[in-house]
């Protein structure tokens, strides 16, 4: 064996006082205290969703107030965008980046600690605004103005302080991120032996960088207007009403690619380990992220095909939207090409990034009805979006991090989670998954807009239905998910060891979970496999 | 895990992941069950093109997703162990340039379609069979939709046109007001209802009829309820139609309560989100509740700011009617 299979400390770095948490600013605790944080949040937002399928259920239902859904619905988006998919990535790239590039850290520990302790403070602030005068802000997270600036509550108020924060906080990780991945990578690893889920980042982080400054520009304003009486967005005092979403989706749509991109980097890691065989097109799918990350900032005005845009641009929006499936096609057929052929072992992570591919496709596929924009007239504001989105969000991003979770559970804590419970978790959550969201597609064509409390519509009652018992289904496949890792805690199950799937990275070089300085020395990097590297010089050197 | 037992697992698995593409191709086929009949030309172009999305993308569509499932069942396990290496290729240039060439041609089949469409769904055409093209304003307001027809009169929520002649509907929303959608898919796309801005599309209902649409733009605590509909009537019954409405206050009163008080007061004004009316002072008191509807009030919209004389008594007489009695 390459690796060690017994820890060289005795007393592993997760098991300290509670105060040593608070004051850590070891990447691998920090990165562990973002997953946790992101998987309670995940299960608050969880509830929102499930109470909202609940008043949908029926025309007419009477379960929650309209008052209640707005605040529910409005909450829900920003949790599950702010507070679970974005910061539990920024989890994962803080577990994972130092040990797949051979580092000891990230490049600023500090900073890092700093940026999950505001980002606890945002979430923190945002539940807070349930108890506000006036209660949550009532607005759906795209906070449009003038409807925004309407509410006389603190709820809006709260929404932006908490998204401010937020901001601040993925800002300073990102940069973080990038400086570690640009400056401490081991020796050898040049940008072509760089493991794809930290190209994947990389690109992440920029994204985050460019992007984040017009979000904070353009909440300060709806604050301002808000609060010092401004007019940036009241057409009744000269302010543009429109320009706000300019604003929002410059940052909005490329905010879509933050949540996908590094899902993708652990498609990308999952997918060879599982199929016995390297990365298809490594070099394509390095350059796709980035070609992704470029074109996402050319495309936000897909969400305003409606506003009245002159025809050049709604030309220009639909091209720019076009181009950017075809790098997103490129990584799907390579990560197929990568089973061709292979010795497929059918564990969870594996199931969940096959899952990730089955799922993300429809997406991808409904988003080019949403860019030829007269389709987009009929299907904007509807159910359909609600359906494309989740399809991306969830079937895509959540599932490619559950897999990720799986795959990476014994490096963190040592232990495998549970086959049987992951297997059963898989397969409720992906038929629970479909028969929520493909509904919602039938239900957006035939004329049921996003958004509302309640509906009186006969012909909708059906797939409504369909859809709230999916959400029911999904429901009881997280509650799988929450009994394993309590099942796996608890029952002290079997020691991973260093290397359980025989995985191609250097995070697996170490002991599970790392000591505090990661290794204690990182072999020289000779390509993007070096743990395969390592594995076929010993089964030389013993024959 | 035995290897039977794992077989059977395995097999299970695929069962179910087979039969979940089986819903879904079933799901996609009855499709058709849920895309609406257009009953306008511009509808009709826009459903035109969502068949040929459908198309391309449900054949990309079975190719990808059935690749996955033929890999997932040929290349599995199949008791090999773990450290079992499948060929160690690392790609193919000619292949890939291929799989990325398809897609841009593909897309850019899509697109020359969509501009090859675009002037049938984006034109107003200048006149149809049963006459002239006819303007409507379209006033989305918190929360009914208000429409002012050529000669003057007003109606809330029920727009009703003449069938087979164009209707050019130029939409917009009070300055004090928020965004909102106007949407009948089975006549036209969506267009925003902007404070500041004025946008415009149209339609041409094809035959006499009802066609339900809502509003498709979250605009605040009674978006739900901010339906409309169009009624298409035979010309000579629009016309007479039009005339009766500009001068019979009834009708007027009757509507706009139903459309601008009803979802927050109820239709027997038994308060919802808004107090009861049945007694309510205000009532009684014209000043007051002409004050009311043009400033609003906490929660209350400023519902009839920018309204006719002639609505305002209208409204104020029909509620006087209504719910000032028996207090």
């Amino acid at each position: 064996m390459a690796v060690r299979a017994e820890p060289v400390y005795p007393v592993p770095w997760y098991r300290g006082r509670f105060t040593s948490w608070i004051t850590t600013v070891d990447h691998k605790r920090i990165g562990i205290l973002y997953l946790v944080t992101c998987l309670i949040f995940f299960g608050a937002g969880g509830i929102l969703a499930v109470l909202m399928r609940t008043q949908l259920a029926h025309a007419n239902e009477k379960f929650l107030s309209a008052e209640h859904y707005n605040e529910v619905m409005t909450v829900h988006g920003v949790t599950m965008v702010f507070l679970v998919i974005v910061p539990i990535l920024a989890g994962f790239a803080n577990f994972l980046v130092p040990l797949m590039i051979g580092s000891k850290d990230v490049a600023f520990p500090r900073l890092n600690a700093l940026s999950y302790w505001l980002f606890l403070f945002g979430g923190i602030v945002l539940y807070s605004s349930f108890f506000a005068t006036g209660g949550a802000a009532q607005t759906g997270w795209t906070l449009y103005p003038p409807l925004s600036e309407q509410y006389a509550g603190n709820g809006v108020d709260l929404a932006i302080l908490s998204l401010h924060i937020l901001s601040v906080s993925s800002l300073i990780g990102a940069i973080n991120f990038i400086v570690t991945i640009h400056r401490l990578r081991a020796p050898g690893m040049t940008w072509m032996r760089v493991p794809l889920f930290v190209w994947s980042v990389d690109v992440y982080a920029w994204i985050l960088v460019i992007v984040l400054p017009a979000l904070s520009a353009g909440l300060t304003m709806l604050l301002l207007d808000r609060q010092a009486g401004t007019h940036f967005f009241l057409p009744n005092e000269g302010g543009n009403a429109v320009l706000f979403q300019h604003v929002f989706w410059f940052f909005g749509h490329p905010e879509v690619y933050v949540m996908i991109l590094p899902v993708m980097g652990i498609i990308s890691e999952i997918i060879p380990v599982f199929s016995r065989k390297p990365i298809f097109g490594y070099t394509a799918i390095a350059f796709s992220s980035v070609a992704i990350g470029f074109y996402s900032l050319l495309v936000w005005a897909h969400h305003m095909f409606t506003v009245g845009l002159a025809t050049p641009l709604l030309g220009f929006f639909m091209i720019s939207s076009m181009i950017i499936a075809v790098p997103t096609g490129i990584k799907i057929l390579n990560w197929l090409a990568t089973t061709w052929r292979g010795n497929l072992i059918f564990d969870t992570p594996m199931l969940f990034a096959l899952g990730f591919i089955a799922l993300f496709t429809i997406g991808g596929l409904s988003g080019i009805f949403l860019a030829t924009f007269p389709v987009d007239w009929q299907a904007q504001d509807s159910y359909f979006v609600v359906a494309h989105l989740h399809y991306v969000l969830f079937g895509g991003s959540m599932f490619g991090i559950f897999g990720g979770l799986y795959y990476w559970w014994p490096k963190m804590f040592g232990r495998k989670l549970d086959e049987t419970l992951g297997k059963w978790h898989f397969w409720l959550l992906f038929i629970g998954f479909n028969l929520t969201f493909f509904p919602q597609h039938l239900l957006g064509l035939a004329g049921m807009p996003r958004r509302i409390y309640t509906y009186n519509r006969g012909s909708w009652e059906t797939d409504n239905l369909i859809s709230t018992i999916g959400s029911y289904v999904m429901a009881a496949a997280i509650l799988v998910f929450v009994v394993n890792v309590i099942w796996t805690r608890r029952r002290a199950g079997v020691r991973s060891g260093n290397d359980p799937w025989l995985g191609d990275t250097l995070e697996w070089y170490t002991t599970s979970p790392p000591p505090p300085h990661n290794f204690e020395k990182v072999p020289y990097v000779t390509s993007a496999r070096p743990l395969r590297d390592l594995r076929r010089r010993l089964e030389e050197r013993r024959a | 895990m035995p290897a039977p037992v794992r077989r059977k697992l395995l097999f299970a698995c695929l069962s179910l992941t087979a039969l979940a593409l089986v819903l879904t191709g079933t799901a996609l086929a009855g499709a058709g069950r849920a895309y609406p009949p257009a009953g306008s030309p511009n509808a009709g172009g826009i459903r035109d093109l969502y068949w040929v999305v459908l198309g391309v993308t449900g054949v990309i569509f079975v190719i990808v997703e059935g690749a996955l499932i033929l890999f997932v069942v040929r290349f599995r396990n199949r008791g090999r162990a773990r450290s079992a290496e499948g060929p160690q290729i690392r790609g193919h240039t000619r292949l890939e340039l291929i799989w990325t060439a398809i897609p841009v041609l593909i897309l850019a089949g899509i697109i020359t379609v969509v501009f090859y469409k675009l002037p049938g769904i984006k034109d107003v055409p200048a006149a149809g069979a049963a006459g002239p093209k006819m303007t409507v304003q379209v006033e989305g307001r918190q929360f009914y939709w208000r429409y002012t027809y050529p000669n003057g009169a007003v109606s809330i929520n029920e727009l009703v046109v003449p069938a087979q002649r164009p209707i050019y509907l130029v939409v917009t929303a009070p300055s004090f007001d928020v965004i909102h959608s106007w949407w009948v898919p089975e006549l036209a796309g969506k267009m925003d209802a902007i404070p500041g801005k004025t946008n415009h599309t149209w339609f041409e209902a094809q035959s006499p009829g009802i066609y339900q649409g809502q509003c498709a733009e979250f605009c605040g605590i009674e978006h739900a309820m901010m339906l409309t509909h169009v009624r298409a009537v035979p010309n000579g019954e629009y016309e007479s139609w039009v005339a009766r409405q500009l001068h019979v206050s009834a009708n007027i009163g009757r509507m706009t309560f139903e459309g601008a008080c009803a979802p927050c007061h109820g239709l027997q004004g038994e308060g919802i989100i808004g107090p009861a009316l049945k007694g309510n002072a205000t009532i009684a008191n014209p000043e007051q509740l002409r004050k009311l509807l043009a400033n609003g009030k906490g929660k209350m919209p400023p519902v009839g700011n920018g309204w006719t004389p002639k609505e305002l008594a209208s409204l104020t007489a029909y509620l006087k009617q209504e719910f000032a009695g028996g207090g």
